[in-house]
């Protein structure tokens, strides 16, 4: 079974990418972030600026390995369900369900462990860069060299490929368990259906949105001074988002039952196919609604959290520190929702070339391009929407608490500049990649891409 | 020599009268240099409306290629292609798809319905597509007299092969088409059922009047055509009226002992 995960990335090179990358932009991250540990570790640093450094490496990076670890598990969810038929196939030749389970699991292990190495590099790059931001904004003494040990290539590598054997491991149970004749079948409906929350991850996303209000209430809790409401404000909105995106299933079904009525009357034929699907392929939707509240969600709650900062103390001339904290924030917000936005445009990306085959039949049956692009427009249209309004209450957590404990005001000022440029922002990408993709996918005749293969 | 370069912007030509489909010296060639492969090697043919044609012949003989060609889901290199007396050639994608779905009807061996779409869905697709208002009463009617009377709103994941392909020629007659183009429609179905879906394209020819062009590699199922036609090597290697399964399968053997001597020599 090794040998056929091995056999089978060599084969499925494109199939696989997002998988990778998602690994190892993630290991990029994380041992980014590491590095700093080790850094404030190595012998010789002051104890104010080993302080700073921890601190830095474990709120930051503590809440961005959870990120990481979620995009990489989203990532090779989709990447295993777009290979029902295989899996199907393999299981009528014979495979058991255990064989199947090694060859999941055989194939993540593979990508994680490549994309982090090929990480390593990277990583030290991007965590000397982010020393030298510190020792730029004063914050660390000049005179700290850099060292890249085992809290960066432990956590990096550790992160990646536990969260991808852990993964596999849940998706390859779902895949074994299926009888191989209800396999054949649901897979030659190519993933329709699907999106039915089982009770553990409807559980595990509650925990997530709890652990995100928690730290909405301690930064609510941690008064206008220092920087301790800003630390638990800025972690607020990845955990509350992960935990929304958890239930992207259920949104996607909202968000369509909401939204079907004005696709169906201004969408025409493409508007009827696109309402079809996202009442039926909601699986697949769900996946590509998930990176979309990720980045609204992080990217307005920080940047909006940044700007609370500087109202408050605005006419005081702000400290060096709150410059440097300012810089830092950026910097970080910057790093993470970059992450986001690939982790969005690789998604996307991959969710629509797998539907080739679809797009094939929908043409035979006599769809022209444009009624099959206009369709897409309109899915990403209506996920869209959906995103905005779960990453904007993403967003709430760090916003609120922190707004009180700054102002002892709940409400703070709009902030439409931000919002409207976040927002800009996610439409263009989303749309980008899914027509982008979309139509290089249409270049393939009809006939040609019905066809079983590939 | 006329090629269809030469009439691109020429208008189309009024539809004639009593043909269907009309191949003219149509070729098509697959490959770069060096793996070069003739599918069509200049094929020139005449299908009168109302007719039920099987176009047969050994694997490689250009049988799917000639289907393809005609319903336009592929572009010949050289030659005309007429139906119902338009033509087909110097359109762009677009316009092709619209021609597509007013004129050509067209049945799959691996059905190719869409799995989130019921029975219904299916079968009414083109006509949405095309923005054609919908009669529901008629959809009916077809799906009945195909048998699915019963399966209205089943999606075709809970249905049997037999009973896809019927849904499959059901969609093909919803929007009325001047021809129905079906490709090894019984290739993947139990003989039950291919009995059924052959018998269902004779009604088509004599209950509907269409016209029907099946291609097909079983001698039993070309015995339900009023002609059949044998390809060879690319080209046209003879016809044969109220064929028989017994006569068909007999041709079809010296066909592909002419092609393999074809290769050796």
């Amino acid at each position: 079974m090794f040998m056929l995960a091995v056999r089978s990335l060599r084969r499925r090179v494109a199939a696989f990418t997002a998988t990778f990358l998602a690994a190892f932009l993630g290991a990029v991250l994380v041992m980014a972030f590491g590095s700093l540990s080790d850094t404030g570790a190595a012998e010789g640093v002051a104890e104010t600026d080993r302080q700073t450094l921890s601190t830095m490496s474990t709120v930051v990076g503590g809440w961005s390995l959870v990120l990481v670890a979620f995009a990489v598990t989203s990532t090779l969810t989709l990447s295993v369900r777009q290979r029902a038929t295989e899996m199907a196939l393999l299981k009528c030749v014979g495979a058991t369900p255990a064989q199947l389970r090694r060859m999941v699991l055989g194939e993540a292990l593979l990508l994680a462990l490549a994309g982090a190495l090929v990480a390593i590099p990277a990583g030290a790059l991007t965590g000397r860069a982010l020393l030298a931001l510190l020792k730029s904004t004063d914050q660390v003494a000049d005179g700290v060299p850099f060292a890249y040990g085992p809290v960066a290539l432990g956590a990096g590598i550790g992160v990646t490929v536990l969260g991808a054997a852990g993964a596999a491991f849940l998706t390859a149970r779902r895949v074994a368990r299926m009888r191989a004749v209800a396999a054949l079948g649901s897979a030659a409906d190519a993933g329709t259906g699907g999106g039915r929350l089982g009770k553990g991850r409807i559980i595990l996303s509650a925990l997530f949105l709890a652990g995100g209000v928690q730290l909405g209430v301690m930064a609510a809790t941690a008064g206008p001074e220092g920087f301790d409401s800003m630390q638990f404000a800025g972690s607020a909105d990845i955990l509350f988002g992960i935990g929304l995106a958890g239930l992207a299933p259920m949104l996607v079904r909202g968000a369509s039952a909401a939204l079907a009525r004005p696709v169906r009357r201004f969408g025409g034929a493409s508007g009827y196919l696109a309402v079809l699907n996202l009442r039926q392929r909601t699986a697949q939707l769900a996946a590509a609604l998930t990176p979309v509240i990720l980045f609204v969600g992080i990217g307005v709650g920080t940047l909006w959290m940044q700007a609370i900062q500087n109202d408050t103390s605005a006419g005081a001339v702000p400290t060096t520190q709150e410059d440097a904290i300012e810089t830092l924030n950026f910097v970080v917000t910057g790093m993470i929702v970059l992450f986001t936005c690939i982790m969005l445009i690789n998604t996307l990306v991959a969710a629509t070339t797998y539907r080739r085959r679809e797009f094939g039949q929908q043409r035979l049956a006599g769809a022209t391009r444009r009624q099959v692009l206009g369709m897409v427009v309109l899915e990403g249209a209506v996920l869209t929407v959906a995103g905005l309004v779960c990453g904007t209450i993403a967003a709430l957590p760090t916003v609120l608490p922190f707004s009180y404990a700054k102002t002892d005001d709940w409400l703070p000022d709009p902030e439409y500049g931000i919002w409207l440029g976040t927002v800009a922002v996610a439409v263009t990408v989303t749309m980008a990649a899914l027509v982008g993709t979309a139509r290089r996918t249409l270049r393939t005749p009809a006939v040609e891409a019905v066809s079983v293969a590939s | 020599m006329r090629r269809s370069r030469s009439t691109r912007n020429a208008p189309h030509p009024p539809p004639e009268s009593g043909e269907a489909l009309r191949l003219v010296e149509v070729r098509k060639v697959y490959g770069d240099e060096g793996t070069r492969v003739t599918a069509l090697a200049g094929v020139s043919l005449s299908l009168p409306h109302g007719t039920f044609t099987a176009v047969m012949g050994p694997s490689g003989s250009g049988k799917s290629t000639l289907l393809h060609c005609a319903a336009g889901l592929e572009e010949p290199d050289a030659g005309r292609v007429f139906v119902d007396g338009h033509e087909l050639g110097g359109r762009s994608e677009t316009a092709l798809t619209r021609f597509r779905r007013a004129h050509i009807g067209f049945v799959f061996q691996q059905f190719n319905l869409l799995p989130t779409l019921t029975v219904t869905q299916n079968t009414t697709l083109p006509l949405k597509l095309a923005g054609r208002p919908i009669d529901h009463a008629a959809a009916r009617a077809v799906l009945e007299r195909v048998g699915l009377g019963q399966r209205l709103d089943h999606l075709p994941g809970q249905l049997s092969g037999g009973e896809r392909q019927r849904v499959a020629i059901a969609r093909a007659l919803v929007t009325r088409p001047g021809v129905v183009l079906a490709d090894e429609p019984t290739g993947a179905l139990d003989s039950h059922s291919a009995r059924e879906v052959l018998e269902l394209l004779q009604e088509t020819v004599r209950g509907y009047g269409r016209t029907v062009v099946m291609v097909t590699h079983d001698p039993v199922a070309a015995a339900y055509a009023d002609v059949v036609v044998f390809l060879a090597d690319g080209q046209l290697a003879g016809r044969m009226a109220s064929p028989t399964a017994r006569a068909v399968a007999e041709r079809l053997t010296h066909l592909g002992d002419a092609a393999q001597q074809g290769i050796g020599g």
